[in-house]
């Protein structure tokens, strides 16, 4: 079920109802949680949730396994299970099909031909995120950090609960599993709250991210026809579809769990607004980006290992963070430019002994991302290579327009956008907590100018660009 | 959650409902207003102009962007006028040629896109392109209904119907886009000397037809609508109808052709399919890209297509 449909419109209230109903038992909450999750999951596909539910059962039995373990080696032993079968479920249903496919390449590219190994996988909606939240409780409790769960309805709710299921934020079980075993409550600033950011969030992907992507689409699908000005153009709308798009649908998550009396933790910031390659990283899909921190750079040493090995561990992570993305070299490249500048920028802070940039610095790292997100949006890496090659020859000819109504809704509604981030972050009030300033007709008049631009601009994508991840 | 946050609650909602229900109607009404006035633009104005004059006019082009393109109307009548719109199939077409008026003496000229027809995908949603008209005008608002195309909401918040098309609107109210008591609604393409490299560089990379098998069945919503002209040409029997497919650069497919050749024969409809006219001719001045002609291979077929006209009339 996508949140920008009409089922999700239908369905929200009347969970949301019958959830309050059953206010005087956070246990039967849990059950309605659980079974209304299982309900929007299934909506895209049923079948797939027998790997939820496996993955909730072995976690939930592992953690519980580690926590008696006796001695570290047991322990780890435990841990192992978790490891092994999170990641071997990943391995096969998102990326056999690309090392079956780069093994075969590179057999052939040594004369060596192989039969096709590619097997016909489909890709079950939100499995890199729900993995990494299983993971991260198993590696919770191995590192004495959380107590195993004993309450199995919560548990498994914690896993599907379905606002944050099938593109996050990947919730912290320490964060998560305190509120799901115990009583909920809500109050006026969790609805105003949650209200205000569900409509941003809606606004965001359904106004301004799916507007944007009309143009972005329109280009990269016969880029090799486009000069480097329209590339250009293309790849910035990109930039900021991409942030609308997956910032929106967290805030619609955030949003929609605030109404079930759950604070999830901020997944984005401001991102664009980062003078270092360092901080745009802390505000962008900060869940993805901490988790990463915690449990993979950290685990690989950090950096408590020396320059050499600091450096390497950022690559890396970065380059494992692409990955995590997609089956794709693109996402490799993307991680890895990302990785290469932020070992640059560790390196000229420690040279220059200073901790950021000036305002250069906003410039700087929008030009890094920026070229990044062209090895993540274009189809393979010649096309992407092609693009990079085409906008920084600077041979810049007159600018393709495409649909001139397309064109300009864009154009005014990235303003918008662009207009109320600027707002919100410079009132230094973060945008989980921001529709608490308002009373409850200033919210009802800005909801209701939201829906009425909604009607007259929203446009049809029939996904959220993350769903495949 | 206590009676106070109960209270906050049903408010809220009930603030949102009342307030978003008016200000949808403050603003749709606007936008009717200003709308109506719109003689420019593809987002209404074309629409606007085409419903301003089509009781009157001699002959009258149906079609997207190849129909728009491809027929200069001025050489089959002064009096003429190219409704052709871009992205638009036969739901839109069928239901603009539902409205004409039944006695008037007409030459009707219907494009015909053959890949459309068995483009199992197609579901007739470009009929939402005279949303604008919905609740307006009785038979397009029958039609839409009848489509199913507009979503649910469409009936309670109005301005839905202005859907991407508000900005372009308010726009050409202040700024029309042309004259257009001088406009015939036929827009030839031309092709600048500096584009001519690119032409052709799309040219070369036209691709070969990969789906032209046997098996191909056509779109029952698409035939639907091809029904439904039919139905309405015999009821208005001082109109002349043709059916016609323009050129394209390179189609590698003529399974389709010969299927919707035969289905038009089984209708009784006089289809004159021209796709392959200039496959041979090897001369990328006539086209703009693989589906559109410039100018210049534009106003040859229009020539041509009059020719045959009038030789199939005397």
């Amino acid at each position: 079920m996508l949140f920008n449909s009409l089922e999700y419109l239908i369905f929200l209230p009347i969970v949301f109802i019958i959830y309050w109903l059953l206010k005087n038992s956070y246990k039967k909450q849990n059950i309605l949680l659980l079974l209304s999750s299982y309900v929007f999951y299934g909506w895209w596909d049923y079948r797939f949730l027998s790997l939820i539910i496996f993955s909730s059962f072995l976690d939930y039995f592992v953690g519980q396994k580690i926590e008696e373990a006796i001695g570290e080696k047991n322990k780890k032993r435990w841990l192992l299970v978790s490891l092994f079968s999170n990641l071997g479920l990943l391995a096969v249903f998102k990326y056999y099909n690309f090392f079956a496919d780069s093994f075969a390449s590179t057999m052939s590219s040594i004369g060596w031909e192989v039969n096709d190994l590619t097997l016909n996988i489909i890709l079950p909606v939100g499995i890199s995120f729900y993995t990494f939240q299983t993971l991260s409780y198993s590696i919770d409790i191995y590192r004495n950090q959380i107590k195993a769960s004993r309450d199995i309805v919560g548990f498994f709710t914690f896993v599907s609960l379905f606002p944050q299921l099938v593109a996050g934020p990947i919730e912290r079980a320490s964060n998560l599993i305190p509120q799901i075993e115990n009583k909920r409550k809500l109050s006026v600033t969790l609805l105003k709250t949650g209200v205000f950011q569900i409509f941003i969030g809606l606004f965001r992907k359904v106004a301004i991210a799916d507007n944007l992507g009309i143009y972005v689409d329109s280009v990269y699908g016969n880029y090799e026809i486009h000069n480097g000005s329209t590339l250009l153009v293309a790849t910035v709308f990109y930039a900021f579809q991409i942030y609308f798009d997956f910032s929106g649908y967290s805030d619609i998550a955030i949003g929609s769990a605030k109404l079930f009396g759950f604070n999830f933790n901020r997944n984005f910031n401001f991102p664009y607004f980062s003078k270092t390659l360092t901080e745009f990283w802390r505000r962008w899909h900060m869940s993805l980006s901490f988790w990463l921190r915690d449990y993979l750079y950290i685990s690989l040493g950090g950096n408590r290992k020396g320059i050499v090995i600091t450096y390497r561990n950022l690559l890396l992570t970065m380059l494992i963070g692409g990955l995590w993305h997609g089956s794709s070299w693109n996402f490799v490249i993307w991680g890895g430019i990302h990785g290469l500048f932020l070992s640059l920028e560790k390196y000229t802070f420690s040279a220059l002994k200073i901790k950021t940039f000036n305002w250069f610095g906003y410039i700087y790292t929008f030009i890094v991302v920026l070229i990044a997100w062209i090895f993540f949006r274009a189809p393979d890496f010649q096309s992407a290579s092609t693009i990079v090659a085409e906008i920084f020859s600077f041979n810049y000819g007159s600018l393709f327009i495409g649909n001139i109504n397309s064109f300009v809704n864009a154009i005014l509604l990235l303003c918008i956008g662009i207009a109320i981030d600027l707002k919100i972050f410079r009132s230094g009030i973060s945008l989980e907590e921001y529709g608490v300033r308002f009373s409850t007709v200033r919210l009802s008049i800005l909801v209701s100018v939201i829906i009425l631009m909604l009607c007259l601009f929203y446009s049809t994508a029939e996904n959220f660009i993350y769903f495949q991840f | 959650m206590n009676s106070e946050i109960l209270k906050k609650l049903l408010k809220t909602v009930g603030l949102i409902l009342i307030i978003s229900y008016g200000l949808d109607k403050l603003v749709f009404f606007s936008l009717n207003k200003i709308s109506d006035k719109v003689m420019t633009g593809q987002a209404i104005g074309k629409l606007n102009h085409f419903l301003s004059l089509k009781d009157d006019t001699d002959f009258l082009v149906f079609g997207n962007s190849r129909a728009n393109r491809h027929i200069d109307v001025n050489m089959f009548s002064d009096n003429g006028y190219n409704m052709g719109v871009d992205g638009v199939g036969i739901a839109y077409n069928s239901t603009l040629i539902n409205t004409l008026p039944k006695d008037k003496k007409q030459l009707i000229l219907v494009h015909i896109d053959t890949k459309n027809f068995f483009d199992l995908n197609y579901d007739g949603s470009d009929i939402r392109g005279l949303k604008t008209k919905y609740q307006r005008d009785d038979k397009m608002t029958e039609a839409l209904n009848k489509s199913g195309q507009l979503s649910q909401l469409q009936r309670i918040y109005y301005s839905m119907n202005y859907n991407g098309n508000a900005i372009g609107i308010i726009k050409n109210y202040f700024k029309p886009s042309y004259d257009f008591k001088t406009y015939n609604g036929y827009d030839p393409l031309t092709v600048s000397a500096s584009q001519e490299e690119m032409r052709d560089l799309v040219l070369s990379k036209t691709m070969i037809d990969d789906n032209c098998i046997d098996e191909l069945s056509i779109n029952s919503i698409a035939l639907d609508y091809l029904r439904s002209i039919k139905s309405f040409a015999e009821n208005a029997p001082n109109k002349t109808f043709m059916f016609v497919t323009s050129p394209a650069y390179n189609d590698t497919c003529d399974i389709d052709n010969e299927k919707l050749a035969a289905i038009m024969q089984d209708l009784g409809l006089p289809y004159w399919d021209y796709t392959n006219l200039y496959k041979n001719t090897k001369d990328n001045s006539y086209w703009k890209d693989a589906t559109h002609m410039s100018k210049k291979g534009a106003e040859a077929f229009s020539t041509y297509l009059l020719d045959k006209y009038k030789s199939n009339n005397n």
